[in-house]
């Protein structure tokens, strides 16, 4: 039977059958129309870019809309706890740098679950290229419909308890997607300081292993992912597990300082303005998930080098006559890196525990604030006295000045670090007059 | 010269995800503020957990961990020392219930072998308790003292007759749900609220040291940090109090009427 024969007369047109497609997708449009009227109203009323409502009312109108929309791209995938943002606008550059800014779409604005990645797909449909920021949970998801070329893996670290993950579930969900993915799995790029994200990585055909000259947060991976043993680590932060064959694989990418060595003798050097060595690390990735998509490697480096305030991160705020650097952590693990990148005196640090800070506090204790000992520290934001106790028992000179405006409102000299909260550091964006 | 006064943070790796060495901490410098020579030992599994301390501290930790940390304590022998010679061992969350007689991980609910310090047993509830906790704690004077604190634990824990409940609770879970909070037996205490719920209870945090130290240590020489500490109290207290949500109703908004 011919094709033509199986087409509903009414689906005729002109003589010639409309694309069996068509409906299907007037109809995603239609959602799609709805869901920019609505992110037009919400910027209207100051309610912020509108993406996430947009993502919303989209996928709710038309429910395939993350699957479809994924299909049939390049997409290079960025998870992981820390990272993801800063990880993402650096790939997204060198991509554009290479085929163009149109020919490339992303979810700058780290809304990183379906619909936020629906949202952001929607707003350039025919983009050939996505780099695409993914929550951990939507990862299996992804690789399952988006079927990505790369993943980049970072880092898995407990987040917000109180939400109770379970990170080693986590990682055994990525690494079963990878598994049935089978010869269609990504090119992972993996972290190899992470016990868990080497376990799941291992799954996929392709692993490059990037040394992200972090070694550090050996906290969350006291046992082997694989056995349950006690891992061994070595003084400069190398791991392996004596009850079986799962360890540290050798670095493809090692990044030390500004200084990057690659396969074959490969080497680069960094010239970045987003601050601190997990950036450093973070643009390794980058750089190797470039690389694999074919992307020159000069010109990923000149582009990576122009990003500056990935969604609100390491910008400058102004607060009355004063600046602000204003800086994002999300849990001890980040916590722990930013306060390496705190360069004023006085420092100001926001606590909040609204739900999408995690409302448990008790990660205050797993930071090592005593590394600020020598600054005064200003403690602001509604969880300000928590943090204060913390600081006298780390015997770092404080005050507590609960209100954010209050805080900022102090004259300072030159630019003031603010490290902050989730909740906190939006509310410092919107009042020093950051956009993204 | 006396040999400094050890506290001991147990398996930080394994038991210690919500910040619970930060009560190490509290108990070192509350000691070393009075003028009392201690030092802060965290010993990890492999390593001899030492006989000689003086508090030892249990946190909270993920099934794995638990079982982990159960078998290694067993084999190590030394905290099992230590509370012979009359140390005091302060376990809270996923460390409370290892120490009881039994306890189950998984999600088939596999009975467990605790530490049977504690006549405890642990079984899973029908939902986690999460979120902020108050409770009525009864000091050896006969005192009352309010403890405040987070739980976050997906187990009911039932007293046996030789444990007696650690505090009655006013706001959240606690045990299962029947107005205890943790339980005592000896110098042994196990209580829910995780790590580190001794920054937010100094008398509970100075107690613990009477009690291994066997002596009465007065009040902490240190104005600002006590004028902090009952001001973290204050706001503590007053949010459990006035918040709809235990869960998810945390934050100081100011002073709420």
């Amino acid at each position: 039977m011919d094709a033509m024969a199986s087409q509903p007369t009414a689906q005729l047109h002109h003589g010639r059958p409309i694309d069996p497609a068509l409906p299907r997708r007037l109809w995603r449009d239609a959602a799609i129309g709805a869901g920019n009227l609505v992110a037009w109203a919400s910027r209207r009323a100051g309610r912020g870019s509108g993406a996430s409502i947009r993502g919303q009312v989209i996928t709710r109108l038309y429910p395939m809309m993350f699957a479809e929309l994924v299909a049939g791209r390049r997409i290079a995938a960025v998870s992981g706890t820390n990272g993801k943002t800063t990880t993402t606008h650096l790939l997204t550059a060198a991509a554009e740098a290479a085929w163009g800014g149109r020919q490339v779409v992303t979810n700058a604005d780290g809304a990183n679950l379906r619909e936020g990645i629906a949202s952001a797909l929607s707003q350039n449909v025919k983009a050939p290229v996505a780099v695409l920021e993914a929550d951990e949970q939507i990862v299996p998801d992804l690789i399952a419909k988006g079927r990505p070329e790369v993943l980049i893996m970072l880092n898995f670290s407990r987040d917000q308890l109180d939400r109770h993950h379970e990170i080693a579930s986590l990682g055994r969900k990525w690494r079963t997607a990878l598994t049935a993915a089978g010869e269609k799995a990504p090119t992972v790029v993996a972290n190899v300081h992470d016990p868990l994200v080497t376990w799941s990585a291992e799954a996929a055909g392709r692993v490059i292993w990037v040394d992200m000259g972090l070694g550090g947060w050996t906290a969350d991976a006291a046992l082997c992912p694989n056995c349950g043993t006690i891992l061994a680590y070595d003084a400069d932060g190398s791991w392996n597990c004596p009850g079986c064959e799962l360890g540290q694989h050798p670095a493809d990418y090692t990044v030390r300082g500004d200084e990057v060595s690659g396969p074959e003798g490969a080497h680069w050097t960094f010239d970045l303005q987003v601050p601190g060595r997990f950036n450093r690390g973070n643009a390794t990735c980058a750089l190797a998930a470039a690389i694999e998509m074919g992307i020159d490697p000069q010109t990923a480096l000149r582009a990576m080098s122009t990003v500056k305030a990935p969604a609100g991160r390491f910008s400058i705020g102004a607060f009355g006559d004063n600046r602000a650097r204003l800086l994002l952590a999300k849990n001890p693990a980040g916590w722990a890196e930013s306060l390496l990148v705190m360069d004023s005196d006085p420092v100001v640090l926001a606590i909040d525990s609204a739900i999408a800070d995690g409302t448990d506090v008790s990660w205050l204790w797993d930071v090592e604030f005593e590394k600020l000992a020598g600054k005064h520290v200003i403690c602001t934001g509604p969880r300000a006295q928590d943090l204060a106790v913390r600081l006298s028992y780390a015997e770092v000179d404080h005050e507590v000045i609960g209100s954010i405006n209050e805080a900022m409102a102090r004259p300072y000299e030159g630019t003031v670090d603010v490290l902050a909260t989730y909740t906190a550091f939006l509310n410092l964006c919107k009042m020093g007059g950051v956009e993204w | 010269m006396n040999e400094p006064v050890k506290i001991v943070v147990v398996y930080q790796s394994l038991l210690g995800i919500y910040g619970d060495q930060g009560n190490g901490t509290v108990l070192t410098k509350r000691l070393t503020w009075r003028g009392i020579d201690a030092r802060l030992i965290t010993v990890e599994p492999g390593q001899p957990v030492p006989d000689d301390g003086a508090v030892y501290l249990l946190g909270g930790g993920e099934d794995l961990a638990q079982v982990t940390a159960v078998r290694e304590l067993k084999a190590d022998g030394g905290l099992f020392r230590a509370l012979d010679k009359g140390a005091v061992l302060f376990a809270v969350c996923a460390g409370y219930q290892i120490c009881g007689t039994s306890f189950t991980v998984g999600d088939h609910d596999e009975v467990m072998e605790g530490l049977g310090l504690l006549d405890v047993t642990t079984r899973r509830a029908p939902q986690r308790a999460v979120g902020e906790i108050l409770t009525r704690w009864t000091r050896p004077d006969g005192s009352e003292s309010l403890i405040t604190g987070f739980e976050n634990h997906g187990g009911h824990t039932r007293l046996g007759p030789d444990a007696r409940p650690f505090a009655q609770v006013e706001l959240g879970v606690g045990n299962c749900g029947d107005g205890t909070e943790g339980a005592v037996q000896g110098k042994v205490i196990g209580s829910y609220p995780h790590g580190p719920n001794l920054p937010r209870n100094p008398e509970l945090a100075d107690h613990l040291l009477e009690l291994a130290l066997d002596t009465q240590l007065g009040p902490l020489p240190h104005d600002r940090l006590n004028a902090e500490l009952d001001e973290l109290r204050r706001q503590r207290i007053n949010v459990v109090r006035h918040s709809k949500n235990l869960a998810e109703d945390t934050r100081w908004l100011g002073e709420r009427q």
